[in-house]
């Protein structure tokens, strides 16, 4: 319980809108900023309104409790920043990844100052990107990066891809114990590059002898299509039939997950866990069918990225290994090398709540 | 001079509903008639355009292949699950569009012989051909390919012209020669409007019907390399839906449901509708969902304006005699 009090505090922090306990040196040194406007790389900039800039909030797909949280967070920064209200446009289902490469091409003819987008076409995006620069239109992405990294000015990540990995496998080793067992992952999309990359950090992870006895035996895709996820959360059990519990890094997933192990009666035999929303996950954390799972603010995701975004459209900041910046109520922030990837930067935003019933209420 | 029929009269409709689109789109976006977003128009859509085309055919034959998006993405898993097996590249998408072929000949052959609806074979076709896509490539997602390949389906222009509409048009108008000036074209029309009629006129109807519906699943295989060409990697889920979209096309473009009427001019113009209308309103930012509600009350507005022409008194142009 250790944990979950730490936790309880982290949050405590983030309620409390970092003024009192962020980090220190930050957020409220809002006034000795003056000079620093058109600071170079390594150099410390503070975010201010007063330039407009049009930009496309792009999702995965639209309906989706997360991404619509993210665009609230990009809203409340865009209207702090007195900037234009950002587009919210996506496909309606996250299964087609050409309606985003359609949208995206669409802002380049629009020619638009920015586009922010969660990327769900993998690789395929990548056409939709190049028209998007070479009209000068300012590529931010967030909750999954473009794979290459080409024509991406940067990669606000809601959290440590590796550092995920490990998060899961922490869980997944306090729900099944020491002694361990089966398991399987339930994914998004194939050709979601975060879900990709958390379930390739968890397979790293797995290869620590801490873990040694848990066994990922399968990864099914639910393609975030609640139907899809539930039918998928099923078949795993049945093709899978020693499996102690299914590991989802997708909201949807998960709760999928947690519906079909409790509508069948499963619960007591398979576990559910992996990354949700606490209002979707409430009914099984608190029946035990999902003792435990993660997430991160997306509210603060969209905030974050949508001022990261507009330092770089109106040339307050740039792109660049070492850039420091302040956005706003969530503090200062340094642009990085992408570890996860061959290229491209990332600025990492963090930090994971883990829920469990105790702290599920917060 | 043109006779004033039924389907003269709609493609008149149409073709104002164009201009009016194309107008009403130039007043709401400035960036809409730049030649830029001309070449993305047609760029993005080309894969459910060309088997709009050859979906008239088949439609106009009285029948319908809901099978089409099915193949395009069954297609595109041959070329993929070749390639990775090591097959050189030309070669793979020969076999792929062999493989297309020859779905849409085995769908032909049930349909011509047993007689059963084709809704039904291809219904049957849509879910075998997608599982047999999911077979191949499981939940992979192949890519990597040759990159002159990949080059081919982000290819903007030939020559000063938007490679896509060039495609479009060479197509178009090849396959209205076909439709409206050829016995092929006019035994279609007339198994569509009668089939007991054609036979006993000498037509080959069960032969006209396979080769409609093999034709139909080449072009779909077709279809699938150029989406796969232009998206750079496939997937068994690609093309999903499609069916809808390139059925809509065809029958707003006045083409019968029950067979037997429709004109390639009404279909390229109610394609040119649905495209412009669609990027007009993404350039507005206007959400997807709504976007398929308002093409969606097109096709329904359309559909009674039709049903209202058959009661008035004009001849429909049969056959193009």
């Amino acid at each position: 319980m250790v944990r979950a009090h730490k936790l309880l505090a982290v949050l405590t922090c983030l309620a409390l809108a970092a003024a009192a306990c962020g980090d220190d040196d930050d957020s409220t040194s809002t006034d000795d900023d003056s000079g620093s406007e058109a600071g170079g790389a390594g150099e410390a900039v503070t975010i201010e309104g007063g330039d407009s800039m049009s930009s496309i909030l792009l999702p995965k797909c639209t309906g989706i409790a997360v991404f619509d949280q993210a665009n609230e967070g990009a809203q409340e920064a865009a209207e702090e920043l007195g900037a234009d209200a950002p587009e919210f446009l996506g496909p309606s289902t996250c299964e087609d990844p050409t309606g985003q490469i359609e949208t995206m091409t669409n802002a380049a003819t629009q020619g638009v100052d920015a586009v922010m987008i969660s990327n769900n076409a993998g690789e395929q995006i990548q056409s939709g990107v190049d028209a998007a620069t070479d009209s000068d239109v300012a590529v931010v992405s967030w909750d999954s990066p473009i794979p290459s990294g080409e024509g991406e000015s940067l990669f606000v990540a809601q959290v440590d891809f590796d550092e995920t990995g490990v998060v899961m496998a922490d869980m997944a080793l306090e729900i099944m114990g020491e002694d361990g067992g089966q398991f399987a992952v339930l994914s998004a999309s194939p050709d979601a590059a975060n879900q990709n990359a958390w379930i390739a950090a968890l397979e790293e992870a797995l290869t620590d002898e801490k873990y040694a006895n848990l066994e990922l035996v399968d990864t099914v895709y639910g393609n975030d299509d609640a139907d899809e996820s539930y039918n998928q959360a099923l078949a795993l059990v049945d093709s899978n039939p020693d499996i102690e519990l299914i590991m989802a890094p997708t909201t949807v997933g998960i709760a999928a997950a947690g519906k079909a192990m409790t509508d069948e009666g499963l619960c007591d035999r398979v576990k559910v866990s992996g990354l949700g929303l606490p209002d979707e996950m409430r009914e099984y954390t608190e029946s035990g069918c999902a003792p435990q799972f993660a997430l991160w603010s997306f509210v603060d995701l969209g905030y974050l990225t949508y001022y990261a975004t507009y330092g770089i459209a109106t040339g307050q900041m740039e792109a660049a290994e070492g850039q420091t910046f302040t956005a706003g109520r969530m503090g200062e922030y340094t642009i990085e090398k992408d570890p996860t990837r061959d290229s491209g930067l990332r600025v990492v935003m963090g930090p994971f709540t883990v829920y469990t019933v105790d702290n599920i209420d917060e | 001079m043109p006779e004033w029929t039924r389907e003269r009269t709609w493609e008149l409709l149409l073709a104002v509903i164009l201009v009016g689109t194309v107008v009403y789109n130039a007043s709401r976006s400035p960036v809409y008639l730049d030649v830029d977003n001309f070449v993305n128009l047609f760029r993005l859509s080309i894969e459910k355009v060309i088997v709009a085309v050859i979906m008239t055919f088949v439609i106009v034959n009285g029948e319908i292949d809901l099978s089409v998006a099915s193949v395009m993405a069954f297609s595109a898993c041959v070329l993929g699950a070749a390639y990775e097996a090591g097959v050189p590249f030309p070669l793979a998408i020969v076999l792929a569009l062999v493989a297309s072929a020859a779905a849409g000949f085995l769908q032909g052959q049930v349909i011509a012989r047993t007689g059963i609806s084709s809704l039904v074979v291809t219904l049957a076709g849509l879910i075998g051909f997608r599982g047999a896509a999911r077979i191949l490539l499981e939940d992979r997602s192949v890519g990597a390919f040759p990159e002159w390949f990949t080059d081919l389906g982000r290819e903007d222009l030939l020559g000063p012209l938007p490679f896509a509409l060039v495609l479009f048009l060479v197509f178009v108008v090849v396959a209205g020669v076909v439709l409206h000036r050829t016995a092929f074209g006019r035994g279609v029309f007339v198994i569509g409007d009668n089939a007991d009629v054609a036979r006993y006129s000498g037509i080959a109807v069960a032969r006209t019907k396979v080769v409609l519906f093999t034709t139909s699943a080449l072009v779909a295989g077709v279809a699938g390399v150029l989406f796969a060409a232009r998206l750079g990697s496939v997937r068994a889920n690609i093309a999903e839906g499609f069916e809808l979209d390139i059925i809509t096309m065809v029958l707003l473009g006045g083409v019968s449901i029950f067979g037997g009427s429709g004109t390639m001019l009404g279909v390229a113009l109610a394609i040119g509708i649905v495209l412009n209308l669609r990027n007009g309103l993404g350039l507005a930012n206007v959400e997807a969902n709504t976007q398929t509600g308002v093409i969606g009350a097109l096709l329904i507005v359309s559909v009674l304006v039709q049903n209202l022409l058959d009661r008035l008194p004009l001849r429909r142009r049969e056959a193009e005699a």
